[in-house]
This record gives C-alpha cells, sequence and structure tokens, in this order.
C-alpha cells in the first residue's frame, strides 16, 4: 500500500519538476539554407550541396579574434580554419541533412574538399558552402531531403527567394519545398504559395516541423 | 542464504520500493531529455522531435522572436540611446521565456528544493542568485577573454565547457549526496514502521539496531554531516538516520511519526543552511548561456559592450523570475503531498521520504545526463 502512496505521489512531483523542464528549444543560432540537389548525366542523384548563411549574431561570435590583415573582413583563406571546424563538427549530427530516396534512408558520405566559409562585411553574415554527396547514388522516382536540429540549438530555414534548385536533372523531374512553421499554423497557405504544378498531396504526411525538399521524378 | 529476519525484509522492501521511485523517475527524466535536448549518444530518428504546437511551441516562437531582435536593437543601440532602453526590456522579456528551456536550472533547482525542505522563499532566493551568477559568469567570460584578450569563439568556447563540465559534475555530486542522506532517512523511517516495539517510542531500542544487517549499518554513524551544527549527537538510536542531513534537518525529529511541525523559515535560514545552497546556486548558475556570450560578443564588436552587459544582467532577472515561478510550484506540490502525508501517520512520512529520494535521483539523472552531453559535443563552436 505504501509503496504505491510512494510511486503516486512521486510520479505526481516528477510530472511538475520534469514538465518544467521539458521545454524544450532554445536556438541561438540560425541558418539561412540554399541548397541544390546534384544529379548525374544517367539521372541518379549524386548529393546535396547546401549554401548555409548564419545570422550575424553567430557570424560576429564565430569570427570574434580571428586574426586578418583587414579589421571587420575575412577572406576565404583565413576562415579556412574555421571551415575546417565547421565541417568537422557537423559529422557530429550527420550534418542536420536526412534524405530518403523512395521512402528508404539514404546515407551521405563526409563533404570532400571545396568547402569554404565566406564573410560579408556589410550584412556580418558567414556563409558555408559545402557538398554532401550520397554514399550511392540513387534514382528515385520520389526523394526527399530535411534539414533540422533536433535540439533546436540551430533554426534553419529556407531562404525565401529560389531555396532549392535541381542541377542536372532529368526534366520531368518537379522539386517543391516545405516549411515547418507554414506546416504548422496553416498547410492552406502553404499549398498556396506552390506553383500549380508543384501542388502535391505528400505535403500533408510525414515530418511536420522539418524543413523539407519533395523531388519527384515520375 | 539465511532465514530473512522482519528486518531484512523491510530494508529489502525499501529498496525495491526506492528502485522502483527511481527507475521511473530516470526513465522519465531520460525520456524528456533525450526526445528533446540530448541527442548525444542515442540514435538520431528520421523525425524531428520538436513540440511546435501548444503553449511550448508559443514560447519557443517568442523567444525566437526576441532574441533575433536584439542584433537590430543593439546595431539601433549605437546611435540612438531609446533603442537601448528598448534592448533592455526586451532583455527581460527574453529572459523570462527563455528560461522555460532547457539549461537554465528550473528543473535541478526544483528538483533539489523538493529534496532538501526547503520553502519557496528559499527557491526564490535561490533562482535569483543563480541567474545573477550565471550572467556574471558570462560578463566575465567575454570580457576577460574577448574584450582584453581578443580570444577567438573557440577559446572562449573551450573556457565554458570546462566550466560546464565543472557544475554538471558538482550537480551529480549534489545528488548523490543528497540521495546518500535521503535514502538512508527512508530506510530508518521504514525501519521504524515495520518494527512494532519501535511504534510510539522516541527513542528506538538500541537491540533493535544490532540485529541489523551491518553491512549497510557499519558505517551509518560514522558518516553523519555534523559540520554545520552543533546540537549534540551522543544517543545512536536508529531515527538519528534520519537526521544526518548536514545535521541541520530539525524537522526530522518528529516528522518519523507523522505529526511534524514545518520547519520554521528560521531553521533553514541558518548559516549552514545558506551554506549547502550556495553549492546548488554555484552548481547551476555557473554555466553561462551561450545566447548571453553570442549577444556580449555582439555588444562588444558594435562597441556597446557595457549596453551588452546591461542587458545581460536584465535577462538573468527575467531568468530568475521563470525559475523561481517554477521551483514555487515545485515547493507547492511538495507542501501538498506533504499535508496528505501527514494525514497518513507513519506510512505517509515514508512517502514523504520517498519522494525526497526520487529528487535527489533527479538531480542526478539530469547531472549525468548535462555530463553525458558534454562529453560528445562541443556546440557553441559546433556549427
Amino acid at each position: 500500500m505504501f509503496h504505491r502512496l510512494v510511486l503516486l505521489l512521486g510520479t505526481a512531483l516528477a510530472s511538475v519538476v520534469i514538465g518544467a523542464g521539458s521545454a524544450s528549444a532554445h536556438p541561438h543560432v540560425w541558418v539561412t539554407m540554399h541548397s541544390e540537389l546534384v544529379y548525374a548525366p544517367d539521372g541518379t542523384v549524386t548529393g546535396v550541396r547546401h549554401v548555409w548563411a548564419f545570422d550575424d549574431m553567430f557570424s560576429t561570435f564565430a569570427t570574434q579574434g580571428l586574426e586578418s590583415k583587414k579589421k571587420n573582413e575575412f577572406t576565404r583563406e583565413e576562415l579556412a580554419p574555421l571551415a575546417a571546424v565547421n565541417v568537422t563538427s557537423l559529422k557530429e549530427y550527420d550534418f542536420f541533412t536526412f534524405a530518403k530516396a523512395n521512402g528508404k534512408p539514404v546515407e551521405f558520405n563526409e563533404p570532400p574538399d571545396g568547402y569554404y566559409l565566406e564573410f560579408d562585411p556589410k550584412q556580418t553574415v558567414l556563409t558555408l558552402h559545402f557538398m554532401l554527396p550520397l554514399k550511392t547514388p540513387v534514382k528515385a522516382k520520389e526523394l526527399t531531403v530535411e534539414v533540422y536540429d533536433r535540439e533546436f540549438f540551430v533554426d534553419f530555414g529556407f531562404a525565401q527567394k529560389n531555396p532549392v534548385k535541381l542541377v542536372g536533372a532529368p526534366a520531368q523531374c518537379k522539386v517543391s519545398v516545405v516549411n515547418p512553421q507554414e506546416m504548422d499554423t496553416s498547410l492552406a497557405q502553404q499549398l498556396s504559395r506552390l506553383a500549380g504544378d508543384q501542388r502535391d498531396p505528400s505535403l500533408t504526411v510525414g515530418s511536420e516541423y522539418a524543413n523539407k525538399i519533395v523531388v519527384k521524378c515520375p | 542464504m539465511r532465514g530473512v529476519g522482519k528486518e531484512r525484509l523491510a530494508t529489502r522492501f525499501a529498496i525495491v520500493a526506492i528502485t522502483i521511485a527511481g527507475v521511473l523517475l530516470v526513465a522519465g527524466a531520460l525520456d524528456v531529455a533525450f526526445a528533446q535536448t540530448n541527442p548525444f549518444g542515442a540514435p538520431r530518428g528520421q523525425a524531428p522531435a520538436v513540440p511546435m504546437g501548444g503553449v511550448l511551441g508559443w514560447i519557443f516562437t517568442k523567444q525566437a522572436e526576441f532574441y533575433r531582435q536584439f542584433s537590430g536593437l543593439i546595431r539601433a543601440a549605437k546611435s540612438d540611446g531609446t533603442a537601448a532602453w528598448s534592448l533592455l526590456g526586451l532583455a527581460f522579456v527574453y529572459g523570462a521565456f527563455h528560461a522555460a528551456g532547457p539549461g537554465h536550472g528550473k528543473a535541478v533547482i526544483s528538483s533539489y528544493l523538493v529534496a532538501n525542505e526547503e520553502t519557496w522563499r528559499r527557491g526564490v532566493v535561490l533562482s535569483f542568485a543563480s541567474a545573477l551568477v550565471q550572467a556574471l559568469v558570462a560578463v566575465v567570460i567575454v570580457g576577460v577573454a574577448a574584450a582584453l584578450l581578443n580570444a577567438t569563439a573557440a577559446t572562449m568556447s573551450k573556457a565554458v565547457n570546462v566550466i560546464e563540465t565543472v557544475s554538471y559534475g558538482l550537480i551529480v555530486l549534489i545528488g548523490l549526496r543528497l540521495l546518500w542522506v535521503k535514502g538512508r532517512a527512508f530506510i530508518a523511517t521504514l525501519r521504524l514502521l515495520r518494527s512494532p516495539k519501535a511504534v510510539g517510542a522516541a527513542v528506538t531500542p538500541a537491540h533493535l539496531l544490532e540485529r541489523d544487517d551491518h553491512d549497510h549499518h557499519g558505517h551509518d554513524h560514522h558518516a553523519h554531516d555534523h559540520a554545520h551544527c552543533s546540537h549534540d549527537h551522543h544517543h545512536d538510536h536508529s531515527h538519528h538516520d534520519d537526521h544526518a542531513h548536514a545535521g541541520c534537518d530539525h524537522e526530522d525529529h518528529a516528522s518519523a511519526w507523522g505529526h511534524a511541525h514545518a520547519p520554521e523559515p528560521e531553521e533553514l535560514g541558518g548559516a549552514g543552511g545558506w551554506r549547502r545552497g550556495l553549492s546548488a546556486v554555484v552548481a547551476v548558475g555557473a554555466r553561462p548561456c551561450s545566447g548571453a556570450i553570442i549577444l556580449l560578443v555582439f555588444a562588444l564588436a558594435q562597441g556597446l559592450f557595457w549596453t551588452g552587459v546591461a542587458a545581460t544582467f536584465v535577462m538573468g532577472i527575467g531568468t530568475a523570475l521563470t525559475v523561481a515561478a517554477i521551483a514555487t510550484i515545485a515547493v507547492g506540490a511538495k507542501s501538498w503531498a506533504k499535508h496528505v502525508a501527514e494525514t497518513r501517520s507513519g506510512y505517509g512520512m515514508l512517502a514523504m521520504r520517498g519522494i525526497e529520494v526520487g529528487a535527489a535521483v533527479l538531480i542526478i539523472g539530469f547531472g549525468a545526463l548535462l555530463l553525458s552531453g558534454y562529453m560528445v559535443s562541443e556546440r557553441l563552436v559546433g556549427i
């Protein structure tokens, strides 16, 4: 009898304490994304090329104390060590990029050399460019790529204009983009933004809170 | 195996009960932590687990909105004095909202208060103290590392990581100490309840102790922590095991009998009590908020370091308000539980001890999770 009471009260208490601690989500980094899906001549997807622009506060923080010839301006070369750190750290988070080909998860290799950081002194914006090659290029009728940070330390969002491009894709392939907030507030609004030929019933299903790229190649 | 005596059975029963409660609580904490704040070590699922709906979603959206306004206001404050005031106002509101997220010690402070039989007033003071320590640490790190030494973000992050590790380690230690003290109090209460001779007597006959399991009991008396209190502990009867907590938990005397008097605030407010609280303040407050550090560095780059410092402290006050409110709820929940427990005499007291043990386990759980999170991540430089 008594241990039941212990459990009951303990659970009540735990729910207060945990409830208090569970509010998630405290982004400190904002990323505005442009992404390209790269195709080989045979119609297979070979990878994703990301261009991620960081918000000005984080960009200032990240470049704090870095040596540069011109004050508050940084060349690609000066930023190279930071870019290397970024790419290495991103590995731990799977580059926040999760792809499925025909419904099955596919894996990425690490970015090959050629990644770099750029700094725009006017906007105080740091931009990371890198390529994520697929381990095995695939031919996919439906390809989805989701970008998100589960911890929400980083808040990803697609750029407003032309966030996603297909590079070298077969002509019948159509791309559509789903933003998480719009999914959350009003799906209709989201759908109305897409061009007529891009309307896609699959937008209503799946992981609702990720930034999602959907490519259909019927 | 020899025949199991009554006391031994009771002890085992107690251990089972503690284990169940502990596992339950830790499981709950793990669930939440892994699902939402701590993916380290856990496989990253394909579906995001970010709650976006309801109150949490609203808080999240709001604080993100507020944070994004910081840079604009700091830039504006360079030429416009009123923008500085808006910045302070924003910092306050942001602090209050932001504290609802993880990493600001709500859970640890609440659990600490519950495990420790603290008053809500004490909770409010602890919340404010830890939030201000947190602001101070951020200011000192950025002031020394960035402003004076022109250190890089990576260097600052390393400093933060060291502080973080120490702070999380401290949380685990505080939890372990509480578990030790409260676990023994729980077992002692149970023993008294299970022993018919003891019921109604203020003092447990010595022979009961001697029949006890020596493995557990042998070192109990040596482990009393008398450091802060001076009243005598000459008599070594078992209900003094209740009493082990820093030698200062006066209320435990009577409480095993179900008609405990609530501790007077003065008693808790004694010098030893505050010293005890200080460890929690340091453990929780030492880890600076990444947001504050980023904001300070940005303000520094804009030539407005002191404006940034003011904003950081105002943010701390906002944080403290939220943490204090949550801590007060936790203390209130415990008082309610205590009220219920008192109507159940001895068993009720046992339940109270069980809750305290659970809260101690929670603190250990939080600390361990935070520590293990650190082991794999260098979040601040990360991206």
